[in-house]
């Protein structure tokens, strides 16, 4: 049973949304993304925002470890470098989000290239390993330099519109007046972020569709198989450590940018490294749709896991972090044991329940 | 030279505590291919249950041994439940799998025993001292190397000597084969499991003591006994402890040590150091000390 329509043309198989569906979905989802900001209340507004942000990380996480199948602890690592490179360049040079927002992926690309060496003569379980050493080392760099990071105080994350130095107030934070309508800071960062992560989403679908993305898959199937058959496992393994480390340090400085205020740790920290894999595993390893879906269901299901929690006897003595910990934990490993393909296999599921109705194929 | 003596004594004692728990990583991985994230977790659940026991007016060696049995229990249970519907998939899926069976855990302390810190007993006066070659060593360091010793040594006799212990190397050689010889292949990685429970109870307790205390970050202890584990050779048990004593030791003299050379930079260096090392380790000689290479086959 294809998932899809039978595609007889390449123009078919290139197309990013080739059937009636997916056009409807396309339509819905852009409808849903530009009234949230303006009907949303502050407090869904900011954890949509933060979704935005979590989609990102998630992303990246899931080129890393779902298409080529490397695991990484140290996740948060990546994350800490963009949202640091945003906050130090844009407080001491001011330059403006637009240049600090790939500024901080190209920073943590930096260092995700230097970890991708060890990544080639590292297995699975060695490398969960080095790239939790290596959260910890850049935790200790960054308070280990407080001139520059401001090291346990934390740093404040200015956000320019424009180069600072001109002179003139140019704060993004501004509300913008246009006519008789005003856009408050929260609404246009949700905006902003909402086309982040389109471009986000839109060039991790060609990675996954491309010649590299399919050498990804291949490394994670069967790296000596994938070899034998003309894939550089080496340079596949580094090209997908670069691009995850960007992306995640995108998302890193988007959430700086987001929060105003960030220290090292927490967030930075291994909680967060594997709050990211909770995300990819509940979504459904390897795919693209099971990121995104994966990085929304745990923000909208963490303010719920807190609403519910505080119902039940004994769980309600842990603070609302540890509750919502406590619910994904047990989420995880439920997928894990009885439906690895996450919440995109319930989906497919379904889909195809529909797709075949009234038959049962 | 006392000071010397006073360091290499405490060193030891870490030595010994991150030996135990690298013990119990190594003989999961050699039986079932598992790497137990939660190990840390175990190591907490039996300094919690030491400390409940004892408070029970149960005297002290017993106290421990109980919360040895419950934690090497606790273990077996979650290979039955979590881990054994898991054998044959990916090495990724269990990986990840072990982690949030440690956030379970965690939770569940800090549902039972919440998160207020509290310490050790020990038979002994927490901050006793005797005098060994000019200097004054903690009777809880001395205490942690003894059992620590005797726990290792009792490690290998188990598995050289009883009839258990060569049915564990023998899965952990073949399962298949080790199947075909009516091994009950199944019942062994309980066993496993069990033992490293007990391992990790131990550390636990030999870790809460003075001058740290018991409260449920202490699983994160664990995290600094991984490079142990790399360093020594994922697959040799010799090689870990060895490992193990000898990142104590450094964890220890580097504190002392380098910490203060380095300036602000030095500010808890001694706490990465451990991951230095097993990186260089990992780049010169990625099988550690003792492992065995890897062989791959298609």
């Amino acid at each position: 049973m294809p998932t899809r329509a039978l595609v007889t043309r390449y123009e078919q198989d290139l197309a990013l949304f080739p059937d009636f569906w997916q056009r409807l979905g396309l339509a819905l989802g852009i409808a849903f993304l530009l009234a949230f900001p303006l009907t949303a209340n502050a407090y869904w507004l900011n954890i949509g925002t933060l979704t935005l942000v979590t989609v990102v990380g998630s992303i990246s996480l899931m080129i890393l470890t779902g298409f080529t199948g490397q695991i990484s602890l140290g996740h948060a690592a990546f994350l800490a470098l963009g949202a640091y490179t945003a906050a130090i360049l844009g407080s001491r040079w001011g330059l403006p989000f637009w240049l600090l927002l790939p500024a901080g992926g190209l920073v943590a690309a930096a260092v995700g290239l230097m970890v991708g060496p060890f990544a080639l003569r590292l297995e699975g379980l060695y490398l969960a390993i080095v790239t939790l050493g290596l959260l910890f080392l850049v935790n200790h760099v960054l308070l280990s330099f407080p001139e520059v990071t401001r090291g346990v105080s934390g740093i404040s994350v200015p956000m320019h519109a424009w180069f600072a130095d001109a002179g003139a107030d140019v704060s993004f934070r501004k509300p913008l007046v246009v006519g008789r309508y005003t856009l408050a800071f929260e609404q246009k960062i949700f905006l902003l972020y909402a086309v982040v992560v389109a471009v986000v989403v839109w060039l991790a679908n060609n990675l996954r569709r491309s010649n590299a993305g399919r050498a990804m898959m291949a490394v994670r199937d069967h790296d000596m198989a994938a070899s034998v058959m003309g894939v550089n496992v080496s340079a596949t393994k580094i090209i997908a450590f670069g691009v995850s480390s960007f992306f995640a340090g995108v998302a890193g400085a988007m959430y700086a940018f987001q929060q105003q205020y960030i220290t090292v740790d927490p967030p930075f920290n291994l909680t967060m490294s594997v709050q990211y894999i909770a995300m990819i595993v509940l979504g459904g390893v390897g795919t693209l749709t099971g990121a995104v879906i994966g990085a929304l269901a745990f923000t909208v299901l963490s303010p719920i896991a807190e609403m519910v929690g505080h119902q039940i006897p004994w769980v309600q003595n842990l603070t609302s972090a540890q509750q919502s910990t406590l619910l994904f934990s047990l989420l995880v490993i439920g997928f894990l044991l009885y439906e690895p393909m996450g919440l995109y296999g319930i989906w497919l599921r379904v889909k195809r329940y529909f797709m075949a109705w009234p038959f049962r194929y | 030279m006392g000071d010397t003596i006073q360091l290499l004594s405490s060193g030891l004692a870490l030595g010994a505590v991150y030996a135990l728990i690298a013990l119990g990583f190594v003989v999961i991985y050699r039986a079932s291919q598992v790497f137990n994230f939660a190990q840390g977790e175990f190591l907490m659940v039996g300094a919690f249950l030491t400390v409940s026991l004892a408070s029970t007016g149960m005297p002290w060696a017993l106290a421990v041994l109980g919360a040895m049995v419950g934690t090497g229990m606790l273990a077996a249970v979650v290979e039955r439940v979590v881990l054994r519907p898991m054998v044959g998939r990916p090495v990724f899926a269990t990986i990840i799998l072990t982690i949030f069976v440690g956030m379970i855990l965690r939770s569940i302390v800090m549902i039972v025993w919440g998160t207020s810190s509290r310490g050790m007993p020990t038979p002994w006066d927490t901050t006793a001292t005797i005098e060994l070659f000019g200097a004054r060593v903690l009777v809880n360091s001395i205490g942690a190397v003894g059992a620590g010793g005797i726990a290792l040594a009792a490690f290998f006799l188990i598995l050289r000597y009883t009839r258990i212990g060569v049915a564990m190397r023998a899965t952990s050689s073949d399962q298949e084969a080790s199947l075909a010889l009516g091994i009950p292949v199944g019942r062994i990685f309980g066993a496993t499991w069990f033992l490293a429970g007990m391992y990790a109870a131990l550390g636990g307790v030999f870790l809460g003591m003075f001058p740290r205390s018991v409260d449920p970050n202490l699983g994160f202890v664990a995290l600094r006994a991984f490079p142990a584990v790399i360093v020594g050779g994922l697959d040799s048990p010799l090689g870990v402890v060895i490992a193990g004593v000898l990142l104590g030791l450094l964890e220890v003299l580097a504190q002392s040590h380098i910490n203060p050379e380095l300036g602000s930079f030095g500010q808890n260096f001694h706490a990465v150091f451990p991951y230095i090392v097993m990186i260089l380790v990992l780049v010169i000689r990625p099988r550690g000390l003792m492992g065995s290479r890897e062989v791959k086959r298609v």
